[in-house]
């Protein structure tokens, strides 16, 4: 299995995580962000995941999901729940504050559009009874949510409301030394600079506005 | 839409009682309300959860690698065909249509749930798309029509034609 990852790419901060934490046996190929690996989409897709049958992973939560389950960890309902949160709600706001905050230097309107999905976070994990998101042991749905909320939450000036079970939920993750490295592999210890050459090359975010209409 | 969505799969899963479900903010987002343990936010969440219940996992895949490539599409559907700009049509009509080349269903050659919640996803692409459109994406269109077709699972969407050879043969039987 060769797992293809590039710097600076925020996507690639948790499949490393997972691979490391997993202990699955894959080659870690880094490559150019241009670099066309999958050879069914007509845009670079990082990171990607080439399969023993010659198909490729490319959504990051996917790769994420298979290391987990081939290391011999099912993957549960509230999991699955994360994940699909993370994919959905997460990331639209997540892109355009990273944007907004690497590129335009506009670091309080970031922190304004992460802060409904935050506190949906800080909420949930106010209610739950377990020392992680879903169980008492880390899952896949810590990694995934740890990695992409990094490079805010590593940053202790980023201020969006309440958010201590956030805070302390996040230090507990960030404990474990796959994520620690995993993290500097991708940021160099720059924060949010480290993702400027990434950002650039992405479309501006699409503004989703309350209410919008699919696209026909 | 969602909630027709889910409705027609409990129906093609044979599952006999009707869950209760509701929806959560501006996105309508499904919630699966239950009796007996947290309740599941999310058509992906949910969708999977019931293909478990109805004791169908060869439906998931049936090797890591097979269910690794399912959870993909069902989150590429949620995160890349639901509410795509206008402009990214093309491109993923145009990806589809390459990754489609050499397989029968979207993860190879069986039949999953990535095919039922990608051709609900994309029904309503298809529907506005032009006969030349269509044509140029073949292989999209050849799959959309395998799965249209497919026992159970069309249920609340409209049939579309989009292969006029398929008329066309039918006659020379």
């Amino acid at each position: 299995m060769k797992l293809f990852v590039s710097e600076g790419n925020p996507h690639c901060v948790k499949v490393l995580a997972a691979v490391e934490l997993t202990g699955v046996k894959c080659d870690i190929s880094h490559v150019n962000q241009d670099e066309q690996v999958v050879p069914h989409l007509s845009r670079p897709s990082l990171p990607a995941l080439l399969l023993p049958s010659g198909l490729h992973l490319f959504i990051p939560n996917a790769i994420c999901r298979y290391l987990f389950e081939v290391s011999g960890q099912e993957v549960s309902d509230q999991s699955n729940q994360w994940l699909e949160w993370e994919g959905t709600e997460l990331q639209p706001p997540l892109m355009q504050a990273l944007h907004m905050s690497a590129l335009q230097g506009k670091g309080a309107e970031a922190a304004g559009t992460l802060q409904g999905p935050l506190s949906f976070l800080e909420r949930s994990l106010n209610k739950r009874a377990t020392q992680f998101l879903t169980s008492e042991e880390v899952t896949v749905a810590d990694i995934v949510l740890w990695a992409a909320l990094y490079p805010f939450l590593s940053d202790s000036s980023f201020m969006a409301g309440d958010l201590g079970q956030v805070r302390a939920w996040f230090e507990r993750v960030g404990q474990l030394e796959a994520c620690r490295s995993a993290a500097q592999a991708v940021l160099k210890g720059k924060g949010l600079e480290a993702l400027k050459g990434y950002l650039q090359k992405q479309p501006v975010p699409h503004i989703q506005h309350r209410g919008a209409q699919p696209c026909n | 839409m969602a909630l027709r969505e889910l409705s027609s799969l409990e129906k093609s899963l044979g599952l006999k009682k009707p869950n209760k479900y509701s929806t959560q903010g501006d996105k309508k987002v499904p919630v699966l309300q239950s009796n007996n343990g947290p309740s599941l936010t999310g058509l992906v969440t949910i969708a999977t959860h019931l293909v478990r219940e109805a004791n169908r996992p060869e439906l998931l895949g049936s090797t890591a690698e097979q269910r690794a490539v399912v959870q993909q599409w069902l989150e590429y559907r949620v995160t890349k065909l639901d509410n795509c700009p206008k402009e990214e049509i093309k491109t993923i009509l145009q990806d589809l249509n390459q990754y489609l080349e050499d397989k029968v269903y979207m993860a190879g050659d069986t039949f999953t749930l990535a095919d039922t919640l990608m051709y609900y996803g994309i029904h309503r692409i298809m529907v506005d798309l032009a006969v030349q459109e269509k044509e140029k994406h073949a292989n999209v269109s050849r799959w959309f029509d395998h799965v249209q077709h497919y026992p159970g699972v069309r249920h609340h969407l409209p049939l579309l034609v989009v292969l006029r050879n398929r008329l066309y043969t039918s006659g020379h039987h």
